[in-house]
């Protein structure tokens, strides 16, 4: 009846909707998630890059303060946004989630400590910055560091959850739950994977920003754009050989998958790749030419492409490390009709609802 | 077993108690601080007051801090934490209701884009789209507790899910509306005990005096409310699990005692508040708050409590086994377990065979995959401690550990695994203490140490009704309390204490009330 060497047992409640609909409100979800935390950390990182600049540039300080006022809002987005995939990963992978969590328990739960000082760290820049421009620096610094070592420990905590045949060791040796998964080839280039993908984003809300600001006070707008053009181009072009070593470090079978085994996620990984060139090209022009229209629509665009892209990959991977454990086809399903209608109907109608929200503060008559 | 269990040295429990203990407090505050936020404004705008506007508009700034940041993040807390703690249960709760956790997702997210807009568009919007804002944070933050009430109630009473297992059986369960009335209660009333901490903070008397009246309106009706409420929701409780939570051990029935005690405290010093409310000072708000927390803390507690043994009442234990066999359990039941072992059916164990060289260490793995859930060894609920305030001996310990499900009103499940096994986490527990007790002749302190776990000092206890009121021979009956009653552990006591023992039960017995007389006339 019992295998101790198999992955915890799946609790006896089905599915209450079909496989695809968690795995795809998971990639969605995770998608926004992502992209929120990308723009919050990297704009948060380049705003402190525009402030150390600002003793050789005009409006470095500027810079600082305008994006650091931002930080927060997009803070409460990525957690917010987070939630979801949290969710739904829970539902489609909970018996990894909640093992490589319990391993490694003590780092694990140390989030919510990091995140609530990083958070309140990141309101003081927001409300003290100018009063304060001294203290706010460090606070900067501060609270980055602290989303830096979030953001590892997660990393951590999901590439553990993927690799089962370890967990055993490693919590037995310590089942207080003070583990990390520092061993796993892939965790560095993955991390930085994320990291560096957030300088890029980053640069992209920099970009948004400018935008905003283009009509207003365009040698102002075109010193941001500057700064986040450059940044998105940099990071993207470390991105190739970020990405390369990540893709070397995965297990043969896993690389393949995005060489010709697999080949959705072959297709994906040449988008990416081309892609990510094109936006590189395509950014190079929008810089040269002050050309903000193509940066904040075309290469925006095809950068939550590219990003999409890659959330999908990150599932075809999850299920490549798991298949040995994880047969979706033998979970059981009975749907909840009216709570799964429910939810959808109010999905939708938060998404209008907000977008109201939006739109009677006055976001889009700004931009129009 | 079907999980690791994480090792806390000082308690998980406590770490969880901890989180949530502080996150109840912001995150009712998040709902009824909305609408206080909406119709202060109105108040205020209504009545030209710019002074009280003013103050409306920092209170803005210190309820987002707190509820957006503080709130949302140990909320999110409380959801790591549980996965560590109680993985099963976390995975059976989303199972069962992750349409409702998303559903709860939309409800939050709105929330914290409307809290933001209306805290950022104090200077820059219309009144009217100003409050709009408003209004939307408060229904959307109302609908988020409407449906995490949903998902905490059916933990403590199921109900008929347990037959159907279908999803709105679970949620509209027995205790809901109870529940939802009572939460609303404290969230209001929150609101008013929080406007006066910034209120205290003002150096305008007049304008101070008009919050603290203003904030008492809110606070005072509401906690008047709680009791009814109260008693509403434990009308609402099956009698046998309200049940097991009265007893020597702190229990629902303490906690309800401490919820009732900071309720009139709060009542009163809120009163002292409105009685001198010029004189507010911020040491006497956070005293409020203080005790605010405390009722409500306890509260949940008495929660907490009234569900033990289990996590889901009637579904899942405390310790991950589920209470009955159900199709897909994976075999993680009491009967499933006894028949595997421990040592065969958990996931996270080093060693799977039983010697007498090891018989200590297996029995601290088996401690922690079936009571670390609850218990630490030292700690918070240490088993250290409470073997040396009862002073067991080994064979006390050994006799109690065979009847752990009698304990306390059935607050525990009964031990799963192999009998070899219960002597492993036996020969684990005794290495804990080394108590060599003295006989004593006191027979309360008898009853306590012996007895209070499983009898009641009332007359319907079977202690109290079925032993033999001749001493003698109650003193010779106690001799075999097998022979008494099967399931009771195999204590042997020795003579003097029995005799005491038998002394001081009839000394209560005496004391009780005499059964009512049968009513005359008729047939």
């Amino acid at each position: 009846m019992f295998d101790p060497t198999a992955v915890p047992t799946i609790d006896p409640n089905p599915l209450p909707a079909p496989y695809w609909v968690f795995k795809l409100l998971l990639i969605v979800t995770f998608f926004l998630h992502i992209t929120a935390m990308n723009c919050m950390l990297g704009g948060a990182g380049l705003a402190l890059f525009a402030r150390w600049r600002g003793r050789t540039s005009a409006y470095g300080s500027r810079i600082f303060l305008d994006i650091a006022k931002k930080v927060p809002t997009l803070l409460a987005a990525t957690i917010t946004l987070g939630i979801a995939p949290l969710l739904f990963v829970q539902v489609l992978y909970g018996q990894y989630i909640y093992t490589s969590s319990i391993v490694m328990a003590w780092p694990w739960f140390l989030v919510i400590l990091l995140l609530m000082f990083a958070y309140y760290g990141f309101y003081f820049v927001a409300h003290k910055g100018e009063k304060k421009p001294a203290a706010a620096g460090k606070v900067m610094l501060f609270s980055i560091a602290l989303c830096l070592i979030i953001g590892f420990i997660y990393s951590n905590n999901f590439t553990l959850s993927q690799t089962p045949a370890t967990w055993a060791q490693k919590y037995l040796a310590n089942p207080t739950g003070w583990n990390l998964n520092l061993a796993e080839p892939t965790l560095i280039p993955r991390y930085l994977h994320f990291m560096v993908s957030a300088v890029a984003v980053g640069g992209l809300l920099l970009v948004m920003v400018a935008w905003a600001n283009w009509k207003r006070d365009e040698e102002y707008a075109k010193a941001i754009f500057h700064l986040g053009g450059k940044a998105f181009l940099y990071a993207t072009m470390a991105q190739y050989l970020v990405g390369s070593w990540f893709l070397m470090s995965l297990p043969r079978e896993m690389r393949l998958l995005f060489m010709g085994d697999n080949p959705l996620a072959t297709a994906l990984f040449g988008f990416g790749f081309l892609g990510a060139g094109v936006a590189i090209m395509l950014m190079s022009r929008a810089v040269r030419t002050a050309n903000i229209r193509l940066a904040g629509i075309t290469v925006t665009g095809l950068t939550a492409a590219i990003i999409l892209s890659m959330s999908v990959m990150r599932e075809t991977l999850r299920d490549a490390y798991l298949k040995p454990w994880h047969h979706p086809q033998e979970m059981a399903v009975s749907t909840q009709w009216s709570p799964m209608i429910g939810f959808l109907v109010l999905f939708v109608a938060g998404i209008v609802l907000w977008f109201i929200m939006l739109m009677r503060y006055g976001f889009f008559k700004r931009e129009a | 077993m079907n999980y690791p269990v994480w090792d806390v040295a000082f308690g998980a429990g406590l770490l969880m108690a901890l989180v949530a203990g502080i996150h109840v407090f912001v995150s009712h505050f998040a709902v009824g601080g909305g609408l206080f936020l909406i119709l202060t404004e109105i108040k205020a705008r209504r009545s030209g007051d710019t002074a009280l506007l003013g103050w409306l508009k920092a209170h803005t700034k210190f309820f987002v801090l707190l509820t957006v940041v503080f709130g949302a993040v140990t909320g999110v807390g409380i959801w790591f934490t549980i996965g560590l703690i109680s993985p099963t249960a976390t995975s059976d709760l989303i199972h069962i209701y992750v349409w409702g956790w998303a559903i709860e997702w939309v409800f939050f997210f709105l929330e914290i884009s409307a809290a933001l807009f209306y805290l950022y568009g104090w200077d820059k919007l219309e009144p009217k789209v100003h409050q709009w804002y408003g209004w939307i944070y408060f229904w959307t933050a109302f609908a988020s507790m409407v449906v995490i009430n949903g998902i905490i109630t059916f933990m403590l009473t199921p109900g008929k899910w347990i037959e159907d297992h279908q999803f709105w059986t679970g949620f509209f369960n027995p205790t809901y509306w109870p529940s939802l009335a009572f939460r609303s209660c404290l969230s209001l009333s929150l609101a008013g005990i929080y406007a006066l901490i910034t209120a205290s903070l003002i150096k305008d008397a007049d304008l101070k005096a008009r919050i603290v009246r203003w904030a008492s309106l809110w606070t005072v009706p509401t906690l008047l409310l709680l009791p009814l409420c109260a008693k509403w929701y434990i009308g609402r409780i099956p009698a046998d699990l309200w049940a097991s939570a009265q007893g020597a051990m702190p229990t629902g029935s303490r906690f309800a005692l401490y919820a009732c005690c900071f309720l009139g405290i709060t009542l009163l010093l809120a009163l002292v508040a409105l009685v001198m409310p010029r004189r507010l000072h911020i040491a006497f708000a956070l005293i409020v708050a203080v005790a605010a927390l405390g009722a409500m803390d306890s509260f949940e507690f008495v929660r907490e409590s009234v569900r033990k043994p289990y996590v889901i009442a009637n579904y899942l234990y405390a310790n991950s086994l589920y209470s009955a066999a159900i199709p897909g359990d994976g075999g993680f039941t009491v009967p499933g377990v006894n028949q595997a072992g421990v040592l065969n059916a958990a996931r996270f164990i080093s060693t799977r065979t039983l010697t007498p060289a090891n018989q200590v260490a297996v029995g601290h793995e088996i401690f922690r995959v079936e009571c670390q859930a609850c218990h630490t060894p030292t700690g918070y609920r240490g088993i250290h401690q409470l073997i040396e305030k009862r002073q067991w001996d080994p064979d006390k310990v050994h006799a109690m550990l065979g009847g752990i499900y009698l304990m306390h009103n059935g607050v525990m499940p009964d031990f799963a695994g192999t009998d070899a096994e219960r002597e492993a986490l036996v020969a684990y527990v005794n290495s804990l203490q080394s108590i060599h007790p003295a006989e004593i002749a006191d027979g309360h302190e008898v009853y306590e140490r012996n007895c209070a776990m499983c009898h009641q000092v009332k007359a319907a206890d079977h202690l109290f009704s079925n032993l033999p009121r001749d001493p003698q021979q109650a003193t010779d009956a106690l001799k075999d309390l097998t022979s008494l009653f099967p399931v009771m552990p195999d204590l042997k006591l020795p003579e003097g204490e029995r005799r005491a023992l038998v002394a001081w039960v009839n000394t209560q017995r005496a004391a009780f009330p005499a059964p009512a007389a049968p009513a005359k006339g008729g047939n």
